[in-house]
């Protein structure tokens, strides 16, 4: 603990010393009456002062709480030594705010006392949040000494993003190998009937088609498309982002990761994250539902950091993009490296679909002059980077905040619906 | 709000009594007295606890000044130490005082109980300084040597926490 006299602690004694002195010189044993209290004072103080030893810690009721949540908290403090006054303060991060108790308080421990002071957190966005650390101040009788420690514990308090539920999510053009819920161009073993052909040796009596057979007086069989799962990467960009207030494009993003890797587990596809930004991480695509909890966990790292390093695509390990998978990006398209990235995605042949987080309702309009005419350039330029990225071939939707995120997966089913007959 | 009204309350007692039993040196005690209860409200509002014990010596000064050339000693001089003292502690729980800090109920009951122990005791031991000065006032060695036996003290302390 670290010790320190308060300042009242060396008045008083200065008080007391001009005071007697004055009282020798000018022989007024009145000036001694008037400031012997206060000498008085500082010997009572130092004489009752006593080191505390104390312990005291932050305790969390669950470390894991859904966005919004609140969470029982509190800090568990004991004394070996009695204290007489104590101030706690535990320092809360951005956030986490204070729901329900006192943070921070003061309180009176007795020798051997343990305190249990309960509070109330709530978690107001998402992210790992390192609580505290805990401050405790603790004072002498009178005032005179100040002893001030800081717990070293700190606990992690994850916020997990609400997430909305998505009855409809995109179709990779290509799947994989594996069983799963997506129904497979190639023909094969399943139930989603794709064709028939004449029997070949080898094919099973139960895959006959009577009703052909007996129209054409030779053997045909049923063919089907099987069921297979397929590759979904969510590419977050973590360059940059627009905020205003509590909210921002990395929170939207976030949120619709979560909710999308989410729909994409449940049918048993296999779902990989990038968070592309100042600090590169990935998490190799796999399935189930420790997969999820891994994405969402790994999302909740996510933060934007300055960088003016030049990434290209290549910085990405090659088993995080394998071959026929789908790539959704969220990205605000304000950072030139994660634009390049998302085309050079796009000329390797990757299946990608872009959200256009949008930074503009982020950013008030000036009301005239210059600035307003250098708004409406910037919205015009992000028009103009959306049909570039849509002339490469890539679906591209801007999503604003009022949105619902399932109307925009239906505008980009949409595009990839028209972009194939285009193509075809 | 309340304390620091009463801090204001004691140290202005302490120049009332000072200026009406001043004599012809009265309007010495009302203007150290005044610029004293200036510092101290200055103190208070500006949060600045180092500025309180300058007012509380500027209010003494008055006080003592006010009573140049009389011979008998003041009596209640006690009384006014002590008052100064509870305006001194009064002052600074107002600057320490911290709406954002939520205070059980009986740290506050406990520290009005100090502070009355603590005057209390300043009461006692002034009525006996005084006492003693005034029996032993052709005595004056002992007094002297009482004095400065006090003043060393207090200058060690002040001298220890200089090297801490």
């Amino acid at each position: 603990m670290t010790r320190y006299s308060a300042p009242k602690l060396a008045g008083y004694a200065g008080l007391s010393a001009v005071g007697l002195l004055t009282a020798l010189v000018a022989a007024r044993p009145e000036f001694v009456a008037l400031t012997a209290p206060f000498l008085l004072a500082v010997a009572a103080g130092l004489a009752v002062a006593t080191p505390p030893r104390l312990a005291a810690h932050v305790e969390l009721d669950q470390e894991r709480v859904l966005e919004g949540d609140e969470v029982a908290a509190r800090i568990v403090v004991e004394s070996a030594t009695p204290v007489d006054r104590l101030d706690l303060y535990v320092h809360l991060p951005d956030g986490v705010e204070l729901a329900d108790g006192g943070n921070p308080l003061a309180l009176r421990l007795a020798a051997g006392e343990r305190r249990e002071l309960d509070f109330t957190l709530r978690a107001t966005r998402w992210g790992a949040h390192m609580l505290g650390p805990l401050f405790t101040r603790a004072r002498d009788p009178l005032g005179f000494l100040v002893w001030e420690a800081t717990a070293p514990t700190r606990p992690q308090l994850r916020a997990y993003p609400r997430e909305d539920v998505l009855r409809r999510i995109l179709q990779p053009r290509e799947t994989q190998v594996f069983s799963g819920n997506e129904v497979s161009r190639r023909k094969g073993e399943g139930i989603e009937f794709a064709d028939i052909r004449l029997r070949a040796p080898g094919d099973p009596l139960n895959r006959i088609n009577w009703r052909a057979s007996a129209r054409r007086n030779e053997l045909w069989v049923n063919e089907s498309h099987p069921e297979r799962n397929t590759d979904v990467i969510v590419f977050v960009d973590s360059f940059a982002e627009a905020r205003l207030g509590d909210e921002g494009t990395l929170d939207l993003a976030v949120r619709a990761t979560s909710a999308i890797a989410d729909a994409y587990v449940r049918r048993r596809d296999r779902v990989g994250l990038i968070s592309f930004g100042g600090i590169l991480r990935w998490l190799v695509p796999g399935t189930g539902l420790v997969q999820l909890y891994r994405v969402v966990d790994a999302l909740l790292d996510t933060q934007i950091i300055l960088s003016y390093y030049w990434r290209e695509i290549d910085v990405i390990p090659r088993r995080m993009l394998p071959p026929n998978a789908l790539v959704i990006a969220l990205s605000p398209l304000l950072d030139q490296r994660s634009v390049g990235a998302l085309l050079d995605l796009r000329a390797r042949g990757y299946d990608l679909a872009v959200i256009d987080v949008s930074p503009v309702p982020f950013v008030a309009r000036p009301p005239s002059g210059l600035d307003a005419v250098a708004h409406d350039i910037w919205v015009l330029r992000r028009d103009a980077l959306r049909h570039r990225l849509q002339r490469a071939g890539v679906s591209v939707v801007e999503w604003r905040e009022e949105r619902p995120l399932q109307s925009v997966l239906e505008e980009v089913r949409e595009f990839r619906r028209y972009a194939r007959h285009a193509r075809a | 709000m309340i304390t620091a009204l009463l801090s204001l309350v004691a140290l202005g007692s302490t120049v009332a009594y000072a200026v009406a039993n001043g004599g012809r040196l009265a309007p010495v005690s009302l203007g150290l007295g005044a610029l004293g209860l200036v510092m101290l409200t200055l103190a208070i509002v500006l949060r600045w606890p180092t500025l309180v014990p300058w007012a509380i010596l500027v209010t003494a000064s008055g006080y003592v000044g006010g009573r140049a050339g009389k011979n008998v000693v003041d009596g209640w001089a006690a009384v006014g130490g002590v008052l100064l003292l509870l305006a001194a502690e009064l002052a600074i729980w107002s600057i320490e005082h911290d709406a954002r800090i939520r205070t059980e109920r009986s740290l506050t009951v406990r520290r009005i109980w100090t502070l009355a122990i603590l005057g209390g005791a300043a009461l006692l031991m002034n009525f006996l300084l005084l006492a003693t000065a005034g029996i032993a006032a052709s005595a004056s060695v002992v007094l002297a040597a009482a004095g400065v036996a006090a003043a060393v003290g207090a200058l060690i302390v002040v001298l220890r926490l200089a090297r801490a």
